[in-house]
């Protein structure tokens, strides 16, 4: 179990991890039908350091998900022109698999931010996705872990 | 033609098409993307561009000779357009596109029909000053590796100083001095 110190410096991930090099290695799944937005998203989620698995594929991710979530510290998801619909993958991803998720889309309609919202998303990036809101996506992680104080944090540097 | 004139030329172009309207800034998040680890980003992510748009327009062709008109699914073929387009910072597509879902939001096939024939226009416009922009930053660099004897590892200080933007990497290791 991880308690939160208070210490700003202290993040909530096991001992045993050498947290001085979080959020480096951070791994992402990255999931978007666009192939040209999913190379761009790949690419700005590399130059940040984090690990990346990158699919047009929502059904195939979820299958991915579901046989090793653990392999997993976050999602980020465009939620338009899936295979399957867009907001059920939220669902299913905040609450079979436990994970954050990040709602990216083209579209800013409020009604949409919303519905995103409703469904789980932690946050909502508009496209095209700047570098800044992906440096700082490794937040979700920590504010989910800081919420599920019987859950620690799996990062894990052997995996490098 | 002298390797300086023909930097400031590939330079000069790359402007043009920022004063011109033709890319946006999303166009510089690409450059600053590329690096050692992805020497030809740009143009990797502008040749898909080419390849997820072929498909679309394809699409799209199909889906306006079709009657009626089913204007979500042409919404939504051109809500894939506008999100690749505004990916590399092509704003003259990227506002075509919008002008065409608004048409299909108004239920307007005239519109439609009129909007993407503008569109082709813009789309092949830009492919190809990006084809001769790319063509000519590629001759710039191996042309240069068989007049100098040899290379050197170091960026021409002068160089960085009269160039404006980006350097594609593979420029770093051909200048000699």
């Amino acid at each position: 179990m991880n308690k939160n110190d208070g210490h700003v410096d202290s993040i909530p991930v096991p001992e045993h991890v050498d947290n001085t090099q979080f959020p480096d290695g951070l791994r992402v799944l990255a999931i978007d039908d666009n192939s040209v937005c999913l190379r761009l998203l790949e690419a700005l989620l590399i130059k940040c350091r984090y690990k990346v698995a990158a699919t047009t594929n929502a059904i195939e991710a979820l299958e991915m998900l579901r046989q090793n979530k653990d392999n997993f510290d976050i999602v980020i998801t465009d939620v338009n022109n899936l295979d399957m619909d867009g907001f059920s993958l939220l669902d299913i991803i905040g609450i079979e698999m436990d994970l954050p998720v990040i709602m990216i889309s083209a579209d800013d309609k409020k009604s949409t931010v919303m519905k995103g919202i409703r469904h789980g998303a932690r946050d909502y990036l508009l496209k095209p996705v700047r570098i800044e809101e992906i440096k700082n996506i490794w937040q979700h992680v920590v504010r989910k872990s800081l919420s599920d104080p019987n859950k620690s944090v799996h990062y894990n540097r052997s995996n490098r | 033609m002298d390797r300086n004139q023909v930097h400031r030329q590939v330079a000069l172009m790359r402007q043009s098409f920022f004063d011109q309207g033709f890319l946006d800034e999303q166009f510089i998040q690409l450059e600053e993307l590329q690096d050692e680890a992805n020497p030809n980003f740009v143009e990797e992510v502008v040749t898909l561009y080419y390849r997820d748009s072929t498909r679309l327009i394809l699409n799209i062709e199909q889906a306006l000779e079709k009657s009626p008109l089913d204007f979500n699914k042409l919404d939504c073929h051109m809500h894939q357009f506008k999100g690749s387009s505004s990916s590399i910072g092509a704003k003259k597509v990227k506002s075509e596109c919008t002008q065409f879902r608004e048409y299909c939001k108004a239920g307007n096939g005239e519109g439609c029909m009129r909007t993407f024939q503008q569109l082709k226009k813009e789309y092949a416009i830009l492919k190809k000053k990006l084809e001769t922009y790319f063509q000519m930053a590629r001759q710039a660099g191996p042309k240069e590796i068989a007049c100098r004897p040899k290379p050197k590892l170091d960026i021409c200080p002068d160089l960085e100083k009269n160039y404006v933007g980006w350097i594609p990497s593979r420029f770093r290791y051909t200048f000699s001095f």
